[in-house]
């Protein structure tokens, strides 16, 4: 559903991802934990473009979000300038296939092309992109996105909350987005909050709705970024729980939490995320029962 | 000894002059009407100019806070970076002239108009800033959350963000008209005949000869544009905070 491949990603001058590779398939529900500060946001505002990557690519299904990273793409650096160089020095020495591989590693491995790589090259690139680019606004459509800090729209009533983005993107006409609107309030149970404004609303509440604002576009995969670390802890269990029943209607998920009993007790796999990269992942029972990197050996004996 | 007894009898001409003036002013139609025309022009200027500074803060403040996601964006927003620096760098009374000697050096052209684009450029500039950073203190999760649910950076901007960021651009820019209202004051410069100019044209020898009481009436004119504004503004804000808490 999801691919992160090989993602870079600098603020500036600091490197906060170091090549993330992360894969959610359809079904799969990922938690992401990892200490503060180690990428866990950003990999995750990676995904749907908020931020936008530096290097490596992201794609959704069989869609590029991203510029093409020719870095990741060996056909295309081999119709760069410095491949031709590099090969036409060194043809005569070794055998043909063995030669392209080895340039090609030595290219990536010393970060060998450069801005210019000559119009063949420029063409790939150019082939590939437009191929396979999904526009991000389309795509965004796909992938709903729970903040820490809810993110109501504060200049607009709770029904128009969530019929706003549906009925603008002509997802649905306004009746069928209202109608839609009520059955979620329902089930929430907030039908009688439907003409407040969000500031009237309790954390939890406010989370929910947020919650449902993003069902509303019936997305095929939920980013969630600790979406109870903004919460009394009275109110914690009720999106918890909201997040679960989601769960268990099927959505793909991907979750940065700090709440580990949640992680393992919804999760169909854990990714422990360290110093921007993703140093470990594996199945619940496994990550937690008998992690493997040293750093989430330390990091699980001090949150559990 | 005599001192303060000169004093008194300075400040009693100098009162009676002043309400023999003022009155004069008021009373006889000629002074009145100079004052009047004064007044219009004023105000002629000072509206003229602030419509086009509204349109043009608008426009330039949309261009500066679009997204900067494609190549065809560059070159406005590179254009609307020099005209604010250039106009918030330069003294108003020489944009006035360039604007009338350079610009419009033309024999027979109107010079209301001169003054009204030369104090409507100025304040899209000032407006512009004053939208500009109301927008920009709308809390960022406003904006991701539109982006995230797959509207573009236009249709986020316009119904989410701007709405929430209005309310802080109200009073600022109720300043910025403030100010300019004040600041037509200058047109007197290229020989416009506006209400400063009329207090100073009714104070000289030719007239009353005394500047006292024309200036005074003046600024009672210019204080009772300004208050009336200034209700108006607080009349708008309030029916925008009533509308926060609901
Ligand atoms: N917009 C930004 N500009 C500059 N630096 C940023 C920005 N966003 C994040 N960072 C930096 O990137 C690093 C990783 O941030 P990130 O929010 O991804 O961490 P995290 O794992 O989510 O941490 P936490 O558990 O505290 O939420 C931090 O050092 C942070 O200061
Ligand atoms: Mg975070």
């Amino acid at each position: 559903m999801i691919n992160v491949d090989h993602v870079y990603k600098y603020f500036g001058k600091n490197q906060v991802l170091k090549g993330a590779d992360l894969k959610i398939e359809k079904g799969e529900r990922v938690a992401i934990v990892g200490p503060s500060g180690s990428g866990k946001s950003t990999l995750l505002r990676c995904m749907n473009l908020l931020e936008e990557v530096t290097y490596g690519e992201v794609w959704l299904d069989d869609k590029l979000l991203t510029p093409v990273d020719p870095y990741l793409h060996y056909d295309i650096i081999e119709k760069s300038n410095t491949f031709k160089k590099l090969y036409a020095a060194r043809a005569d020495k070794v055998g043909e296939e063995g030669a392209r591989a080895e340039i090609i590693r030595q290219i990536k491995q010393n970060d060998l092309l450069k801005r210019a790589e000559g119009r063949e090259f420029s063409a790939a690139v150019k082939t590939f992109y437009k191929a396979n680019i999904l526009d991000i606004n389309v795509a965004r459509q796909r992938m709903g996105m729970v903040f820490q800090q809810f993110n109501l729209f504060n200049n607009m009533k709770v029904i128009d909350n969530l019929i706003y983005a549906p009925t603008k993107l002509k997802v649905m006409n306004k009746a069928e987005a209202t109608e839609k609107a009520y059955s979620l309030l329902k089930r929430i149970d907030l039908t009688d909050k439907a003409n407040v404004y969000p500031n009237s609303l309790s954390g939890g509440q406010k989370q929910r709705v947020a919650i449902i604002r993003s069902l509303m576009m019936s997305p095929e995969v939920m980013l969630f970024d600790e979406p109870t670390s903004a919460l009394d802890p009275e109110m914690v269990g009720e999106v918890l729980a909201l997040i679960k029943e989601v769960a268990d209607d099927g959505m793909t998920m991907a979750i940065v939490t700090h709440e580990m009993k949640f992680a393992r007790e919804v999760a169909t796999k854990v990714v422990f995320i360290n110093d921007g990269v993703v140093a470990e992942q594996n199945t619940p029972d496994k990550f937690f029962d008998d992690p493997q990197n040293p750093r989430l050996k330390d990091f699980l004996s001090k949150v559990l | 000894m005599r001192q303060p007894v000169l004093w008194c009898i300075m400040l009693n001409n100098l009162l009676a002059t002043f309400f023999e003036n003022f009155s004069e002013i008021i009373l006889s139609g000629k002074y009145l009407k100079m004052i009047l025309n004064g007044l219009w022009l004023t105000v002629e200027v000072s509206v003229g100019a602030s419509i086009i500074g509204l349109i043009l803060g608008s426009v330039v403040a949309a261009v500066k806070l679009l997204p900067n996601n494609n190549k065809w964006m560059k070159i406005p927003k590179f254009i609307c970076g020099i005209y604010t620096t250039v106009i918030r760098g330069t003294p108003m009374a020489l944009q006035l002239f360039i604007m009338a000697f350079v610009v419009f050096a033309i024999r027979g052209f109107p010079q209301e108009i001169v003054a009204i684009l030369a104090f409507g450029i100025n304040s899209g500039a000032y407006v512009s800033e004053n939208i500009r950073a109301g927008i920009l203190s709308v809390d960022k999760g406003q904006t991701e959350a539109g982006r995230a649910l797959g509207l573009s950076g236009a249709r986020t901007l316009v119904g989410i963000v701007v709405p929430q960021g209005i309310k802080n651009v109200i009073p600022a820019i109720g300043n910025e008209l403030i100010a300019l209202i004040k600041e037509t004051s200058i047109v007197g410069m290229i020989g416009m005949f506006d209400l400063t100019q009329a207090s100073k044209v009714i104070g000289s020898g030719q007239y009353l000869a005394s500047y006292f009481a024309p200036t005074v009436v003046v600024a009672i004119f210019y204080l009772a544009i300004v208050y009336l504004l200034t209700l108006v503004i607080k009349l708008i804000e309030r029916r925008l905070r009533a509308g926060d808490k609901r």
